[in-house]
């Protein structure tokens, strides 16, 4: 059933503002409904006088349910919830099934945020971005969502370490979570060192991720990210790299991203030649469409005159 | 270990390794590839597919499988039986892409409210694309001057329409849109001593800047925020009531190199805020803010750990299909034609170097998989058109096709204020390797900081170094 506002005595105190498109001749102008016409006048009105009230709310979820996207009505709802006593855990019970209905929203995420950290707890969160990840396990926001959660709740410990594994092992191509486990062990922690034992436990948990499928970016671009902020040398996973390609073996190499970890290690060796061949394979048979980018990296090579 | 095996399918096929050793050797194929502009297609789609694939089938790789089984056709054949330029691939649908861009001027039925906060972006792609297309959008000036003033809010900025907030994405849109349809009218109905008030209640004391008042902070508030300021020459000091005055910022750039920087990950590309992951659309915004600043060269290789942000850029490109996706293992989408493949001529300005990119991939990719039967560009084969990736397809092939260079000199004579650093660019004519497309295929200039056509930045901002005051 549509809902207006017109004949309802509880909005009659208010002047709806009427819909201005620009001009006389409009241009890419909405036919909108009547219903959401007049809710988006009584907005405007209300917003021109800083209305605050329970009838607010009720007019922003009304809209809400028509236009999710809509960043204004979401704003405006979170001041209308700071000005009045509603309750937060309400608000939340109410936005779980708006979320789940409308998975792309962006304003849904903030607006979650602003509440959550009102509340001061993370209590269920978890539970409900798990769901959320079941419909769509790389959504952006949400998982921005939850790097934001964990840091405001300071939740770096073994159970968020042993769900984002969980992901992993769902899907080992899921970079979005890769992307958490960094922020986990290393991103989120505002500069602070990793230890030794911790670099060692990454290493091995990056390799054992690409045994499963050597093709596969995240594991390598990961495994890369731990080898330079510990400040090793490529080498050290010299012997593990060599096991997907080697030189000596050029008609048998299994991944790409290992040949290019190879060639930063004969960089680092000041073997030219080597990296210059790695780069070739590269070029011309195993990563073809990004022969401009390995031919640049020659080109770099070639300046710097190391010997080969 | 496993060694690679394809399934059997079309991909199977050309993804198969042996098929592609024993066709080609090392030596020849070299050669070959800098002259796959004369390939026929399906000989050049068996050389450019990666020989390596892994067996293990994840969510992932279903839908990348999926996805390359709807998208072969288009780079095969000719599904849509588009005339075909003198390489064998589609021309450019100039008239088809105009008409459907003039048609999303229009009115739009009632299911498109969810469209109604984002009026200033239809605007903006849809006068974008037209104007790359070479259609003169003059003929706008006053409807689109008519439809920012309804939607410009009293503390300053643009909502998505009238009576809503200001927000920093919607007063991105309509002060593109603006410049794009040039003109006085257009140009004083912007109320920049306001403008100025609002981008001061924007900024935050880590360097960056929200989308709107109590919004989210992310890269795309800071790259919106420099655009503004440098086309509409607004000054650089915090405004008084300014909250991060308060905290002892007294520009709009103090710590904002910084912020930046913290927003590249460990993958090397650029995320939404710091602790998120790389993506292409970020990735722009980053590099567009950091040349809104200053010169790439400087800017970029101060903020930026350039080897590594060129290494992942170049990553994104998917293959066979010639596409960009936005992060790592996602799907190819034709939008980051432009926010991955316009990053290059910042990136290529900064490192001093050229040819670091597969223009002709992208080009194909472009022309043959991302153009709809009646018009309009899409993300892939099987989705809509809509403005936003029509605009941002024909960009990305505007970047594929033209060379852009960072001068010395600077255009139009734009003064000596501040960020000025976008005013250099100039382009040094087409690309000349050999190529996918006829010189009837090649879209306009654009600006590639600005990304409005080429000229009508500096129009914008000589006017307004001109005013006196606020």
């Amino acid at each position: 059933m549509p809902r207006f506002y017109h004949d309802d005595p509880a909005w009659s105190d208010v002047e709806p503002i009427a819909q201005d498109d620009g001009g006389p001749n409009p241009l890419a102008a909405i036919a909108y409904t009547d219903e959401y016409s007049e809710a988006m006048g009584y907005l405007r009105a209300v917003m021109a006088n800083n209305e605050y009230s329970e009838r607010v709310l009720s007019l922003t979820e009304h809209i809400i349910t028509m236009n999710p996207a809509h960043y204004t009505v979401w704003l405006y709802r979170a001041r209308a919830l700071e000005q009045t006593d509603t309750s937060l855990a309400d608000e939340i019970a109410w936005l779980n099934p708006t979320a789940l209905m409308h998975l792309k929203n962006y304003q849904i995420w903030h607006h979650r945020q602003t509440i959550i950290d009102r509340l001061g707890s993370p209590d269920g969160e978890a539970d409900f971005i798990a769901t959320m990840l079941g419909q769509d396990s790389k959504n952006y926001h949400v998982w921005s969502y939850r790097q934001w959660l964990v840091k405001r709740f300071g939740i770096f410990d073994d159970k968020e370490l042993a769900w984002t594994e969980s992901m992993i092992e769902e899907d080992v191509r899921n970079n979005s979570a890769w992307n958490h486990r960094w922020f986990l062990v290393v991103g989120g922690r505002g500069g602070q060192g990793v230890s030794e034992d911790i670099v060692k436990r990454e290493i091995e948990y990056a390799q054992t991720a690409i045994r499963k499928a050597p093709q596969n970016e995240s594991p390598w671009n990961y495994l890369r990210g731990i080898i330079r902020h510990a400040k090793l040398p490529t080498s050290t996973v010299k012997s593990f790299i060599l096991a997907f390609a080697d030189l000596e073996k050029p008609d048998e190499v299994y991944s790409s991203h290992a040949l290019d970890l190879l060639a930063d290690i004969y960089i680092e060796e000041n073997k030219k030649d080597k990296a210059m061949k790695v780069l070739d394979l590269l070029a011309n048979k195993y990563d073809p469409i990004r022969a401009h980018y390995w031919n640049y990296r020659k080109g770099l090579l070639e300046e710097t005159g190391a010997v080969g | 270990m496993a060694s690679s095996q394809a399934p059997s399918s079309r991909s199977g096929e050309i993804t198969s390794p042996g098929n592609r050793v024993e066709q080609i050797s090392d030596s020849d194929f070299e050669e070959e590839l800098n002259g796959t502009a004369m390939l026929d297609n399906a000989e050049y789609l068996s050389r450019i597919t990666p020989p390596l694939r892994d067996m293990l089938e994840t969510g992932t790789s279903q839908v990348q499988d999926e996805t390359l089984e709807a998208i072969l056709p288009f780079l095969e054949g000719n599904p849509n039986d588009f005339d075909l330029n003198s390489q064998g691939i589609p021309k450019l649908q100039r008239k088809k892409h105009v008409a459907f861009l003039e048609r999303a001027l229009g009115y739009y039925p009632p299911q498109f409210a969810a469209m109604d906060a984002a009026r200033p972006w239809l605007l903006y792609w849809t006068l974008q694309g037209l104007t790359a297309l070479g259609e003169d959008v003059s003929q706008y000036q006053e409807r689109v001057a008519d439809n920012f003033s309804a939607a410009q809010h009293p503390m300053g900025g643009y909502g998505g329409g009238h009576g809503q907030l200001p927000h920093l994405a919607a007063t991105y849109a309509a002060v593109l849109s603006l410049v794009i349809v040039g003109g006085t009218e257009a140009y004083d109905s912007i109320n920049r001593k306001s403008m100025w008030q609002y981008l001061g209640q924007m900024k935050q004391l880590d360097g960056g800047f929200t989308m709107s008042p109590g919004g989210e902070e992310d890269i795309r508030g800071a790259f919106c925020a420099v655009v503004i300021l440098s086309l509409l020459n607004l000054p650089l000091d915090l405004p008084p009531d300014s909250p991060a005055r308060a905290h002892g910022l007294s520009s709009f750039m103090d710590n904002l190199g910084d912020w930046v920087s913290r927003c590249q990950t460990f993958e090397g590309g650029i995320s939404a805020a710091p602790g998120n992951e790389a993506h292409g659309a970020y990735a722009f915004c980053g590099l567009g803010c950091l040349s809104v600043m200053g010169p790439p060269q400087e800017t970029l290789n101060k903020y930026l750990d350039m080897p590594l942000l060129i290494h992942w850029l170049s990553s994104r490109q998917c293959s066979p299909e010639g596409g960009y996706n936005g992060r790592t293992n996602k799907l190819v989408d034709g939008c980051y034609s432009h926010w991955v493949g316009s990053c290059w001529a910042l990136v290529e300005a900064a490192a001093g170097k050229k040819g670091l990119w597969n223009r002709n991939a992208l080009g194909r990719y472009i022309l043959s998989a991302a153009q709809f039967k009646k018009g309009g560009l899409l993300d892939k084969p099987g989705k809509r058109p809509d403005a936003y990736h029509t605009c941002y397809n024909l960009a990305g092939l505007s970047a594929v096709q033209r060379i852009y260079i960072f001068d010395e000199g600077r255009q139009r004579g734009v003064g000596n204020g501040d960020l000025v650093a976008p005013f250099h660019w100039k382009e040094d004519g087409l690309y000349d390797g050999d190529k996918v497309w006829d010189n009837d295929d090649v879209v306009d200039r654009v600006h590639p900081v600005f990304v409005v056509p080429w000229g009508k930045a500096e129009d914008c901002r000589l006017y307004f170094e001109r005013k006196e005051c606020l």
